[in-house]
């Protein structure tokens, strides 16, 4: 952070905070520009501790192709973890860039990437940090233009007050194309924020929420978002990226010194999903899906290990194993990585398409833990949410495992899903005691350890731009009701059971959904000092809830009540791709219990391929 | 140069580097981790360690606490293959960044553990620096006992320990409006004294470093320098 030699000694602030090696940035790899050779200061901040945004994907991509532009210097800023906001304000201690240590007051353009809702409070918090005022409308002309980006911004409505500009979709294309009309209208002296503004709702993919009017219904429904100016689009596009293997990549990694969550090469190996589980908000925002080759992405990996030295390569994507190149890929990547001692790592595994072979190739699969997804307990109810897998897949999946000498194995689930019963609980603890049976299976001699099945039980909240968008979410107390009644039911030791904290999930469940009418609640929060609530240890319910009742949010509106199937949703104005049209016949196949096969199948025509984008599945 | 066999798979290449400004703020864990990445991008002919987790082998000497710099760290490297010092501290300063760099490089058979002493220079920066505060300070560091409380868990009695045998040579001045002290201290893997040890005996027994407000007073450590018992430089 602040090694600039104008700003004050706090060598000795750093001695008194933890971990100190997070704010002095300094990294091997990182972009050093100098300022005045750079028409536009671009700061890109995560709301949460170095650690975690070091390790962000997209800031990564972002941060390379921001910066791959002359005229452009996009320096990193993350949020200061409890003792050193405090001291930072103790001291008056701006919070400031990673690169150059100068303050957020020195940058024109200061981006946020939202990645989960509750990470709202720490981005305010570092708006207050950086001494900006916290509302759109109460900044002035010195103020940096304050952007928002990532998943959240398809229901970015509860945040729509403090933020300047949105950006809906990928950022590669549409933060290039901000930026330089920034620095046109800078060059030629029409740039006030207003004009700049008004300007940018004409490129696709961004919203400004300060130009749209909402109006509300007596039963506190939407009436209508409305354009300020005829020229102000009433729907925003979401912007892709159509031709991967032509975007640019990162060809090399900030290296940090202290240890990060993901602390490895990443390589993304496609975006969107073609499964289409109805819960799942990814599966349907990031749409067309559009593969990588393998070519390209065997020449990434080289590139980045030779930049940077990690032994470890992480494939990504929302359902690695459903790439129709994978063996291309891992025998690529196999062909040097063992002699580099460079392993690789799969983190997200489909239960019918584990394998014999994957266990062999990967060594994330051949030394790690096992994790599958199974969601629900019985195959009525993982019809209803389209999951596609059943019984005999996972018997199959934890079996070669086991015959693999595995002894442990985790099970993921939701509650509260659509149409669930309390017979669908017990359906999660009964798959788990056959997974258990499955191992008491091998002969004794191929079990030299007891068996452990960990089952861990999220909070279904039915997010935008699902097919369960309009569903309501179970209230507290059922969930509780649920959570314990599944305990009841397990009695086996070598079980395990975890759940979510419902708390978590409700607040959640209101930020996902809310509208502007919750700006009140979260600039309480923040005032009266909230941040970090993605953390279990700060998130605190009963002050959530107070502030909730104290600026008159009814939070049952948001997630009790559901929402009407004509109702205007808060996030009507974007479209994602997908159709409402898609979207209700899914949900309607789900409440007939009817499952939709995946776009390898066939088209299910949910309509984002008219967004565009290279791929071998759409029509 | 050593003619590498099946009983002597490797050569050690010794590097003496420095990590200073903000780098004082990296822990050895975290040093650790950094070289080996540092390591790999440099291309050296690596010797790898046998056994189901192969890694290359790096030994250091004398772990750097937070909050000192250096320019005399040493590190052991174990190469497969001959390549010129030279040739390697210039791959790897390539490879790192200003604040890391390898200051020299050389092959070598001596042990890491021959080293036994650290000079240090520590400065002090305060509000009531004077003559007479240097005096004080040096004065309370040559006393037959200096006694400082060593850190302990939170459920334990902090012991109280005498550090001056593990005290080779002090001096204090005054320089500007910092109080300079030149330090050198027991090194040795039994023995180790952290020079933290002692700013802490200072402040105790001469009360700087009391101001509430972490901006007004403040120090910093840099390891100087590198000796074996008889107090020869250690290379």
């Amino acid at each position: 952070m602040s090694h600039n030699p104008e700003t004050k000694n706090i060598s000795s602030v750093l001695k008194a905070v933890n971990k100190p090696g997070r704010y002095i940035g300094g990294e091997y790899n990182r972009v050093m520009k100098n300022k005045d050779e750079v028409k536009c200061r671009f700061a890109f901040c995560f709301p949460d501790t170095y650690e975690i945004g070091m390790s962000n994907l997209g800031v990564r991509i972002l941060y390379d192709v921001l910066n791959r532009d002359k005229d452009i210097w996009c320096e990193r800023v993350y949020a200061p973890w409890e003792d050193m906001k405090a001291k930072m304000e103790e001291y008056d201690i701006p919070l400031s860039a990673v690169e150059s240590g100068d303050p957020l007051s020195a940058f024109d353009l200061v981006a946020f990437s939202l990645q989960y809702e509750l990470c709202y409070t720490t981005a305010l918090q570092m708006l207050k940090l950086a001494g900006f005022p916290l509302r759109s409308k109460d900044r002035g002309e010195d103020v940096p233009i304050i952007v928002g980006g990532g998943p959240c911004v398809f229901n970015s409505e509860p945040v729509a007050d403090f933020f300047d500009l949105m950006n809906i979709g990928e950022g590669e294309e549409v933060l290039l194309e901000i930026c330089h009309l920034y620095n046109e209208m800078k060059d030629n002296g029409t740039y006030t924020r207003a004009a700049f503004l008004r300007a940018a709702s004409h490129i696709e993919g961004v919203y400004i929420p300060s130009l749209y009017d909402v109006s509300y219904n007596e039963d506190g429904t939407i009436k209508e978002y409305r354009p300020l100016y005829d020229d102000v689009p009433t729907k925003i596009k979401k912007r892709i990226v159509e031709d991967l293997d032509k975007a640019p990549y990162p060809d090399k990694l900030i290296m940090p010194y202290v240890e990060t969550v993901h602390d490895r090469i990443v390589l993304e190996v496609y975006r969107g999903c073609i499964r289409g589980c109805r819960f799942c908000q990814a599966g349907m925002v990031y749409r067309p899906i559009r593969e990588k080759s393998p070519e390209t992405l065997c020449k990434n990996a080289k590139c980045l290990y030779e930049n940077t030295g990690y032994d470890e390569i992480s494939l990504i994507s929302l359902s690695i194993s459903d790439y129709s190149e994978l063996r291309e890929l891992t025998d690529g990547l196999l062909s040097w990585t063992d002699n580099a001692h460079v392993s690789l790592s799969l983190p997200s595994l489909r239960i019918d398409s584990f394998s014999e072979e994957l266990m062999k190739k990967v060594s994330s699969v051949r030394t790690g833990g096992l994790t599958f997804a199974p969601e629900a307990g019985t195959q009525r109810l993982r019809d209803v949410i389209n999951k596609n897998v059943c019984e005999e897949d996972l018997m199959r999946a934890v079996g070669i495992a086991f015959r693999g000498g595995k002894s442990s194995v985790k099970l993921y689930f939701m509650n509260g899903l659509p149409t669930e019963t309390l017979e669908d609980i017990e359906g999660i603890a009964d798959l788990a005691g056959k997974v258990v049976k499955e191992y008491y299976k091998m002969p004794k001699q191929d079990r030299p350890r007891g068996v452990s099945v960990t089952i861990s039980v999220a909070c279904f909240v039915p997010k935008p731009f699902t097919p369960f968008q309009w569903e309501k979410q179970d209230s507290f107390e059922e969930l509780i009701k649920k959570q314990e009644h599944l305990k009841g039911c397990i009695t086996d030791k070598k079980i395990r059971y975890t759940y979510h904290d419902a708390k978590v999930s409700f607040v959640e469940a209101v930020l996902a959904r809310g509208d502007r009418r919750l700006s009140d609640a979260i600039e309480l929060l923040v005032n009266e000092g909230a941040m970090f609530d993605a953390w279990d240890e700060y998130f605190d319910y009963d002050k959530w809830m107070s502030a909730f009742e104290r600026t008159g949010v009814d939070t049952a509106f948001y997630t009790t009540r559901g929402f009407g199937l004509d109702e205007i949703l808060p996030w009507d104005m974007i479209d994602c791709g997908v159709t409402k049209e898609f979207l209700l016949r899914e949900r309607k196949k789900a409440y007939e219990g009817k499952t939709t096969p995946s776009c390898a199948e066939h088209c299910n025509g949910c309509g984002a391929n008219k967004l565009g984008g290279k791929n071998r599945w759409c029509n | 140069m050593v003619q590498l066999t099946p009983q002597h798979p490797y050569v050690t290449l010794r590097l003496k580097f420095k990590k200073v400004g903000s780098l004082q703020y990296i822990s050895h864990l975290d040093l650790v981790r950094t070289m080996s990445k540092i390591i790999t991008r440099a291309k050296l002919p690596l010797w790898y360690t046998e056994g189901f987790n192969p890694k290359p082998k790096m030994i250091f000497a004398a772990p750097l606490s937070i909050g000192t710099e250096s320019v005399c760290e040493f590190m052991d490297l174990r190469l497969v293959d001959d390549i010129s010092p030279e040739e390697a501290k210039a791959r790897l300063n390539a490879n790192m960044t200003d604040e890391m760099q390898v200051i020299d490089a050389y092959y070598t058979e001596d042990k890491l553990t021959e080293l036994k002493w650290l000079s240090y220079s520590i400065d002090i920066t305060t509000d009531n620096a004077s003559v007479e505060l240097a005096q004080s300070c040096e004065r309370a560091l040559l006393t037959d006992e200096v006694l400082v409380k060593k850190k302990a868990k939170p459920w334990e009695e902090a012991p109280t320990v005498n550090i001056r045998p593990l005290i080779k040579e002090i001096s204090a001045e005054l320089r500007g409006d910092v109080i300079h002290i030149d330090a050198v201290l027991s090194a040795d893997a039994s023995a180790f004294l952290n020079p933290e040890y002692v700013v802490k005996a200072l402040r105790s027994a001469c009360g700087i470093l009391s101001n509430p407000d972490l901006t007004k007073e403040y120090y910093s450590i840099m390891r100087t320098a590198a000796y074996k018992a008889d107090m020869s430089e250690f290379r």
